[in-house]
């Protein structure tokens, strides 16, 4: 992964991201939605690791965390790196330094040691149970 | 190394490597020292096609990107839900040269 590949994909994530919830807030003004757009649950019913995670931060925008936190926690990391990574791309742009792409094969690695995948795996197939359970 | 050997591994292997690389490779290896044979035959190579497969039915999870050690792409792709499917649609048509790639990057790894 090069730096300019990195970066070029990171804000284009972050950008489509912004757009989604810009619609979706004015979506949910009008009283109109696009319905679901989860591929994995239109065809098994069943919602996927990261269903919920736009209503999730739209309840952190409005300031009702705790209600964030019971229909995804993912919400919270969503709306970290949002903040976070276009902040980091300009600071890294500007100063021609290259520290995102140095985190991101650090964190590469330290994600790829067994214990701490292993305690990942299990808070992603958790969070999963949970989603089905409360059928989001 | 000797022409044969070389030409060897590359008819055993061509499938691992895009085709406009395998000349490369075949200048890589005849230029590399005897002692590396013993270590190139050793690699294990991810086949495109497997992974292909991997990413039409579990791509929405990101499971072919965990597979050839895109590690921090996997995590992107499983917390977005396959980048709203896009990413994920994205992925069947790209992943086969990305699995070529990373794996001329492990053969050029042991060469250097």
């Amino acid at each position: 992964m090069t730096r300019n590949k990195l970066y070029t994909l990171l804000t284009v994530l972050s950008l489509s991201g912004y757009a989604w919830l810009v619609f979706q807030l004015y979506a949910e003004q009008q009283n109109s939605g696009i319905g679901q757009v989860c591929i994995f649950k239109s065809v098994t019913n069943l919602p996927c690791p990261s269903c919920g995670s736009t209503r999730s931060i739209l309840e952190i925008v409005q300031g009702n965390l705790l209600a964030a936190l019971y229909i995804n926690p993912l919400g919270f990391l969503f709306v970290s790196v949002l903040l976070i990574l276009p902040l980091w791309i300009i600071a890294d742009l500007l100063q021609k330094s290259d520290s995102l792409l140095k985190f991101y094969h650090h964190t590469e690695k330290w994600i790829s040691k067994k214990p701490v995948a292993l305690v990942l795996i299990v808070l992603v197939l958790l969070n999963w149970g949970w989603n089905i359970y409360k059928d989001l | 190394m000797e022409a044969q050997k070389v030409d060897m591994f590359i008819m055993s292997n061509n499938k691992f490597f895009e085709s406009h690389h395998i000349p490369q490779i075949r200048e890589l290896l005849l230029k590399a020292d005897d002692s590396k044979w013993a270590l190139v035959q050793t690699l294990q190579f991810q086949d495109p096609t497997t992974i292909l497969i991997v990413s039409l039915l579990a791509g929405g999870f990101g499971v072919d990107r965990f597979m050839i050690g895109d590690t921090g792409l996997g995590v992107g792709k499983l917390l977005t839900c396959g980048g709203f499917g896009v990413w994920a649609i994205v992925d069947w048509f790209i992943i086969m040269g990305a699995t070529k790639d990373k794996n001329i990057n492990k053969l050029q790894q042991v060469l250097y």
